[in-house]
């Protein structure tokens, strides 16, 4: 009992990332003691990442806070985004104390475990072979995640819960979020409220919440979400959470107090800072939402999570200041460090028209919008809606009708079933005294995305399967950020292939139209449930 | 300067002082964990290694104190992290045994461990296992021969009990086991930290409709002292 066996890590791969060099001279002595010899160390994210990016390691020791560039935290999140880890990879977080970050965060920013300080040969030994065994035993439901076949993810987990194993609640607490992923809400709701039974476990009041949440009672996701809230900070994804129930429930100054004490406990989460920014922007605190955004575009530059959202809200929140020199700023920013991306650039250049236009600079706002207006035409699919809400009354004010009605009609197009955007679409004619026309227009265009949407049920109905999938088909086109439109789209997709056979091509377009539904309305619980059916169908697994 | 502004600095600072000091005495344990095992460099049956092995010990009580202290203070300002998992009760056991081996070897003590290689129980890492390590550092110091690590089925948790066969603790203590509010000791010059933080812990440990417990009894198995700690 009392001697520990050494592990054999002779043909285990190795990274150790770590800034101190003595520090990598004890980790090296002590995994040599386990005869590992395939170890390779980098002393920093920029020497880490490529390496990743070129092996599959099957373990990696990384020190929390490294010198400089990103930090031990920072590296996990961009390995596990961009999947450079393989799926039996262990993470091992060699850190002074324990942070929040590493138990309470999302399951992307926690390692499999952590080591504190002072690193002994016990400590590292013990830990290593336990996380090592248990990564060998979850990495076929990590590859079937991976895969997208959650309907065989969950299947791989039942069969392990049903023999003895150590990981018993890793596998239940798993089984419960890959449910609540496919839309299976009762069964995950089972898992939690067994999990509650034997402790009061924050991950379980989570799931509980997250569930009241999708099915829209957000009074009980509060109080649930407050359990684990109340009086202590360190619960950074709870916290993430309340602050969304908080403003689906109109709450925004405790919403904003709420990401004020997870960010206190945890600064560095460029998603939490872009969070908090748009509620103190929409409670009118300028200065704060300034400083939450511009920290935001810092954290994200060197990571995957870059995108132009900070830098379209920077610039807005600066104008609102009345600070246009300072909006300018972040669109020049954006166009530098998205330069690779068409629309972003676009964007960063559109959006000085309203900038130009407030600071009197009247011709040079007009140069800009005729310079712009047929690329600003071509792209208004893909233009998210607050641009295009930003820009419409400029447009206007400049005498550029068509333009902006050709923005607001595919503004309308993506977002019929929205009622807050389409008022404020008809505002912006209103504002132009034109309040008749935006009525007229945002009919229009919401009596045409309706008429799509039942067109296409009408033809699946007639049982004009291929007729249906064209008109769909053609719509999204038309409306591709329309989430329904996406949904209805890949139901006539799978119900073609439960009558014709699987097909490569028809799966992925399928799959694509499902996974831009989700990203534009989270948790949708049919989304989950379509997952479902196109992975069975032409499978023989699951049922 | 403020009064609020002095206030703040000092916790802050007292707090960076807590941080780099046990960051010293990392090092310094491990360079005494060095010395005493590389060969030649304090001969054995020496003067010098008896000293060098108490030192070992001191430096050890204090990086768990500071340990503690950090702790404390991030669960008194509500932002510790407690992480309640179901975890194996034997790999705890050696990992608490494996990293007090050095020390019982030194002070000529046998380490026995008496653990049910299935059992499990729901608890917060870091927290029992830094109770356990300060229980078997306090055994050691005390035990003339023997320390035993006893983990059994406690109600639908488990009970940990470290004992020894030393002369078993003062009155004092005893009278103060389960007492979880207690000031520091002018009397006795126990600041009361490691039974302070072993009840607290204990206590944050809830499920069943129970809290943990801590105990302390006299006249175990092995004739000394016994420190329980009992987990729903």
């Amino acid at each position: 009992m009392l001697n520990l066996p050494r592990p054999d890590l002779s043909s285990t791969e190795i990274l150790v990332i770590e800034d101190y060099e003595g520090m990598r001279r004890i980790l090296r002595d002590l995994l040599s003691r386990a005869g590992a010899t395939r170890v390779t160390f980098a002393a920093n994210s920029q020497a880490a990442v490529p390496l990743l990016e070129r092996h599959r390691y099957d373990a990696v020791l990384c020190d929390l806070h490294l010198g400089q560039g990103l930090n031990g935290q920072q590296i996990l999140e961009e390995a596990r985004h961009r999947q450079l880890l393989a799926p039996h990879t262990v993470w091992l977080m060699v850190s002074a104390e324990k942070t929040a970050e590493m138990v309470t965060g999302t399951m992307e920013s926690r390692p499999d475990d952590y080591l504190l300080k002072p690193i002994t040969e016990t400590l590292l030994f013990t830990r290593l072979s336990r996380q090592m065994a248990r990564r060998r035993d979850l990495a076929p439901i990590e590859q079937a995640m991976r895969d997208r076949e959650y309907l065989k993810a969950i299947n791989l987990t039942e069969a392990q819960l049903g023999q003895p194993t150590p990981h018993l609640w890793d596998l239940k607490r798993l089984k419960a979020d890959l449910a609540l992923h496919v839309g299976n809400h009762a069964h995950a709701r089972e898992i939690y409220l067994e999990a509650l039974g034997e402790r009061d476990l924050p991950w379980a009041h989570l799931g509980l919440a997250k569930i009241h949440f999708l099915e829209g009672r957000h009074a009980e996701a509060r109080a649930e979400l407050e359990q684990v809230t109340r009086g202590n900070r360190a619960y950074l994804e709870a916290h993430d959470w309340l602050a969304r129930t908080l403003d689906k429930l109109g709450d925004l100054d405790t919403a904003q107090a709420v990401l004020n004490a997870a960010l206190t406990t945890s600064p560095h989460a460029p998603t939490r800072q872009g969070q908090f920014g748009e509620i103190a922007y929409r409670r009118g605190d300028l200065e704060t939402a300034a400083g939450a955004f511009r920290r935001q575009i810092d954290l994200a530059r060197q990571t995957p999570l870059k995108a132009a959202d900070p830098y379209l809200w920077l610039s807005r929140v600066q104008l609102a200041r009345g600070k246009g020199d300072e909006a300018l700023r972040a669109l020049a920013e954006l166009s530098v460090d998205l330069r690779e991306d068409d629309t972003a650039r676009l964007l960063a250049r559109a959006l000085e028209i309203p900038v130009h236009l407030q600071a009197g600079a009247r011709e040079r706002a007009r140069a800009l919008t005729q310079e712009l207006s047929g690329e600003l035409s071509a792209q208004a699919h893909e233009l998210p809606a607050e641009a295009i809400l930003e820009l419409a009354k400029p447009l206007m004010e400049l005498g550029e009708k068509d333009t902006a009605a050709t923005l607001l009609t595919s503004l309308v197009g993506n977002n019929h079933e929205h009622p807050e955007i389409l008022e404020r679409a008809k505002a912006v004619f209103a504002q132009a005294g034109l309040a008749d026309e935006g009525h007229a227009l945002v009919d229009r265009a919401t009596r045409a995305a309706t008429e799509s949407m039942n067109q296409g049920v009408k033809l699946a109905r007639e049982g004009k399967l291929d007729e249906a999938i064209e008109f769909t088909r053609e719509a999204r086109a038309r409306m591709p950020n329309n989430p329904r439109l996406l949904l209805n789209h890949a139901f006539l997709l799978i119900a073609w292939m439960e009558q014709y056979g699987r097909d490569l091509r028809i799966a992925s377009e399928a799959r694509s139209c499902i996974e831009t539904a989700r990203r534009l309305k989270p948790g949708e619980k049919r989304a989950g449930e379509l997952l479902t059916k196109l992975e069975l169908v032409g499978n023989d697994f699951g049922g | 300067m403020e009064e609020a502004d002095s206030k703040l600095d000092l916790s802050t600072f007292l707090l960076s002082s807590i941080h780099d000091m046990k960051n010293s005495m990392g090092v310094m344990v491990a360079y005494l964990q060095d010395a005493l095992t590389t060969p030649g460099d304090v001969p054995a049956d020496s003067g010098a290694r008896e000293k060098t092995a108490q030192a070992l010990y001191e430096a050890q009580r204090v990086s768990d104190h500071l340990v503690q202290l950090l702790a404390l203070y991030k669960i008194d300002q509500a932002f510790y992290p407690f992480d309640s998992q179901y975890h194996v009760l034997a790999d705890l056991s050696r990992e608490a045994l494996a990293r007090v081996a050095d020390l019982a070897e030194l002070r000529g003590i046998t380490l026995e461990c008496d653990c049910d290689e299935e059992l499990c129980a729901w608890l917060d890492y870091d927290l029992i296992f830094g109770v356990v390590v300060q229980a078997l550092h306090n055994a050691l110091r005390y035990g003339k021969g023997r320390v035993m690590l006893r983990v059994r089925p406690h109600a639908s948790g488990a009970r940990i009990s470290v004992e020894d066969d030393g002369p078993g603790f003062p009155d004092f203590l005893l009278a103060q086991g389960n007492a979880r509010a207690r000031g520091i000791s002018f009397t006795t010059g126990s600041t009361g930290l490691g039974l302070y933080f072993a009840g607290l812990v204990a206590g944050m440990h809830k499920g069943a409709g129970r809290a943990g417990m801590l105990r302390l009894e006299n006249g175990g198995p092995l004739g000394g002292g016994v420190l329980m700690l009992e987990l729903p």
